[in-house]
């Protein structure tokens, strides 16, 4: 089963997803978890997480994006530039941060020299940075547009109905992921951090209803599994977005085992549901908006520390890794001062700056790690 | 950080070399000659203000004030509030609160001290500021998280949605210090009714922190003394923007530094009003006399700098554009969109107006103003949208009529540098030479200014903007 989770992981166009688009089907990117996938969902439209999975090459990316610009977005305009993309249907731009923002632009401008990259519905989707009333308003408004034009453009209707079971299949899909953490955080945990990834990165990019039914046999295979995880560095990993197995396995090989997180590919994108009553395109603004903070939410910085020092204790971690890719200032801003309060509470933490894509950095990693579990042993 | 930069605070030292700087001009002329071989890190600079006479020594005298305002602020009374330059400051001093802008200050750090002010950058890098963060703030930022400045009592900034990266800034020195804060936050989109409310409901609640922290209302009194200035500062502004756009051009290049670094400190107050009418005054005599703003009075070329300018060690951009009788065309810094402006001609609604009638009108028009500040406005949303840079470059394009337009800016600036390429490439479609320059205009480690300068050398030479 853990060898299917890998191969939706490593795959771009995984057998649920031609199947889908075999059948007739739709697909929608969206590049991060401040996007409703239910809404997509609901249109019978398949919601797929973009990456930049896979790039061998920046040459496009770098023709658009300035120089001091994240790999991540790089890498996704350059699988867009590949054509590696043409799968989807439609894509939606988010302003996750300043470079997440750009790809908008960047990809627009690429499609003027790569024909075919763009796909039909092209939106981009307005997050506001505060939890206020009136920015709530905003991101409700903006939900609605989001629905209007996917039912105008793909011909669909997304009724309230369709929405609600949208939104109870997803918080089924959490209620499972949060089992699966459970399992992580055993004394002796029976699945390490690179497969956990494996499976969290494979809701992501198959049907929700599909990854329920896989996930759940996975669990109950878990649930009655003998063999542990022993003698290992308990890590909880922090920080920029990483949607790459390898790089888990590069710290686990070291000697540790990473039980939990608090990335956006990770518990932050299962961390809290969204209420199942009333107006379901207001509940879902409402978690959204509300859901686990990523730094882009300015000014969140005791809550994401608490969530942070909260999970480290359930889980019981003997370190915790701060990571973040170049130039993504929020993360790494914010690593420092939480290098610096983690420290005080007597948790050791280790930050490192790295860069998204194909891991050309391994032995500089593995050589920090190593260093790192020599700390704390 | 070396044990001699810790004896003087950072705001402290400035003040002193600001206010000397300022008197410079009040003695005899053999007396200005002598004193500036004394100070060799930014005697073009002093020297290239003073040559302008009254309007350069004016602006002088409001930096030192500013700096002054910010040094006494706790020992006056008056709150002191970490802001970002495209935070328009009326309604703060509305309510007595010191603006303590960083951008300014770490301009007027890296023009003035002899190594910049790479000591704080780097300062901050060592407390986990990221090294790629913008140096525009962590110049100064460094000083005021190592406790070498006033101490800020809070933080409110408008960019996040604008410039995250600006953001972070003020959202990591409030949490560093663990001070309060506010942040103004905008949506992509401007003009839309939508987009005001969200304006006007945000500033709202900018109000209520500010009294809160204060623990009072504004006074309607100041507040109308204010807008008054306000308006008039926006008559002048809009009067200069005429003026400048002549040809040959008769504003002299160094003034629109002194427009834009006067508003980020200082809009609002009788101070800035007094240097805007003195530049104005003196520009339109240049006018008269059919004469370009440059020392020789000629005019061999015109630049738009579409992003910001190049501020490092000694500040020589605006030597190198005098010298060779290049006339400066404003930046993205330069223009605020008043609703009278050349700028907002048929484009009224991205413009702003200013009201007085009530309470709630200036209020609302203080947001509306805030919401059209330099960057706040342009790069908030695509950048080729309806308004936005592109559509604003090449309006000033249109108005200006530069040769050449240069992009350079902080390494920082991720907003900027993730879509700089296509716009300079959409600006060479539509037929004006533009450059785009690695460099950082706050810190000369990542080029010096030498560099820089023979890139622009080399730009103008190839694409024959002046042979």
């Amino acid at each position: 089963m853990m060898n299917e989770w890998k191969e939706i992981a490593n795959t771009m166009e995984n057998t649920y997803l031609r199947k889908w688009k075999e059948s007739g089907r739709a697909a929608v990117g969206y590049p991060c978890t401040y996007v409703p996938d239910e809404v997509i969902y609901a249109a019978d439209i398949l919601p797929y997480r973009l990456r930049g999975t896979g790039t061998t090459s920046s040459s496009i990316g770098d023709t658009y994006f300035g120089p001091v610009i994240c790999s991540f977005p790089k890498c996704v305009l350059q699988l867009a530039g590949e054509g590696r993309f043409n799968f989807l249907d439609g894509t939606i731009i988010v302003p996750g941060c300043d470079s997440m923002r750009r790809l908008d632009e960047c990809w627009r401008k690429a499609a003027d020299d790569y024909k075919g990259i763009l796909p039909g519905f092209f939106h981009y989707f307005g997050v506001p940075h505060k939890v206020t009333d009136y920015s709530l308003m905003w991101f409700y408004e903006e939900t609605l547009k989001l629905k209007e034009k996917l039912e105008k453009h793909f011909g669909v209707t997304i009724t309230d109905k369709a929405l609600k079971v949208a939104i109870s299949v997803y918080n089924e899909s959490r209620k499972l992921l949060m089992q699966l953490d459970k399992l992580r955080v055993k004394d002796k945990p029976v699945i390490n951090g690179e497969d956990a990834l494996s499976i969290i990165l494979a809701s992501t990019a198959i049907p929700r209803d599909e990854f329920n039914k896989m996930l759940r046999k996975t669990l109950s295979q878990l649930e009655i599994k003998k063999e542990t995880i022993k003698g290992k560095k308990r890590l909880m990993l922090v920080g920029s977005i990483n949607d790459d197995p390898e790089f888990m396995k590069v710290i686990e090989d070291c000697g540790a085992v990473i039980v939990t997180d608090t990335m956006c590919f990770g518990s932050r994108s299962y961390s809290d549901l969204t209420e199942e009553e009333g107006d379901p395109l207001f509940a879902l603004a409402k978690r959204y908006l509300n859901h686990a903070y990523c730094p882009r939410m300015f000014g969140y910085y005791k809550p994401r520390l608490k969530n942070i020092m909260d999970r480290a204790k359930k889980a019981k971690v003997d370190g915790i890794i701060l990571q973040n890719i170049r130039f993504c200032d929020l993360h790494g801003s914010e690593n420092g001062i939480f290098e610096r309060d983690l420290e005080k509470e007597g948790i050791p933490c280790m930050r490192m700056e790295r860069e998204y894509g194909p891991l050309t950095e391994s032995g500089r990693v593995k050589m920090r790690i190593d260093a790192f579990l020599e700390r704390i042993s | 950080m070396r044990k001699e930069t810790k004896e003087y605070n950072f705001d402290w030292n400035m003040w002193t070399i600001l206010e000397n700087a300022s008197k410079t001009a009040d003695g005899f002329r053999k007396e200005y000659e002598t004193l500036l071989n004394y100070i060799p890190n930014y005697r073009n600079v002093l020297d290239a203000f003073v040559r302008h006479g009254e309007p350069g020594i004016l602006f002088l005298k409001i930096i030192a004030k500013y700096s002054n305002d910010c040094v006494r602020a706790h020992i006056e009374g008056r709150k002191t509030a970490g802001v970002t330059f495209c935070f328009a400051t009326p309604v703060l001093y509305a309510f007595n609160i010191q603006p303590v802008t960083l951008e300014p200050w770490s301009v007027l750090g890296t023009v003035v001290l002899k190594r910049g002010t790479s000591e704080f950058l780097d300062y901050c890098s060592e407390l986990g500021f990221t090294e790629t963060s913008c140096s525009s703030q962590r110049g100064s930022l460094g000083a005021y998280l190592c406790d070498l400045a006033t101490k800020l009592d809070f933080v409110v900034y408008d960019s996040p949605g604008i410039c995250d990266t600006n953001a972070n800034s003020f959202a990591f020195a409030a949490s560093y210090l663990d001070i309060p804060f506010y942040q103004l936050n905008y949506p992509s989109t401007l003009t839309d009714e939508r987009a005001k409310e969200y304006h006007h409901a945000d500033f709202k609640g900018l109000i209520s922190f500010l009294e809160e922290q204060t623990g009072r209302k504004p006074d309607m009194e100041k507040l109308r003394e204010i807008m008054k200035e306000n308006k008039r500062q926006d008559e002048l502004t809009c009067e200069l923007l005429d003026l400048q756009r002549l040809k040959p051009s008769p504003m002299p290049p160094i003034y629109e530094l002194m427009l834009y670094g006067g508003r980020f400190m200082m809009n609002g107050t009788k101070e800035y009003t007094q240097l805007l009418e003195s530049m104005v005054a003196h520009t339109r005599k240049k006018a008269e006399a059919g004469k370009a703003g440059t020392t020789s009075g000629n005019e061999r070329a015109r630049g738009l700098f579409c992003y910001i300018d190049h501020y490092t060690t000694d500040g020589r951009l605006w030597d190198f554009l005098d010298k060779r009788d290049i006339s400066h065309m404003g930046s993205i810094l330069f223009n605020f969109w008043q609703k009278d402006s050349l700028y907002a001609a048929g484009k009224e609604d991205e413009g702003y107006n200013l009201e007085d009638e009530s309470l709630e009108a200036i209020i609302d028009s203080l947001a509306d103003q805030m919401s059209r500040m330099p960057m706040v406005k342009q790069i908030r949303g695509p950048y080729d949208a309806p308004g936005m840079w592109l559509d604003d470059t090449l309006g000033a394009i249109n108005i200006m009529k530069p040769d050449f337009v240069v992009y350079m800016g902080t390494m920082g600036c991720r907003n900027t540098w993730g879509m700089v390429k296509p716009f300079v490439r959409d600006l060479e479609k539509h037929g004006i030479p533009t450059l785009y320059i690695y460099a950082d205009s706050f810190d000369d480690r990542v080029q010096s200014w030498e560099a820089v300068a023979d890139k622009l050398e080399e730009f103008l030479k190839i694409r024959k903007i002046i042979t």
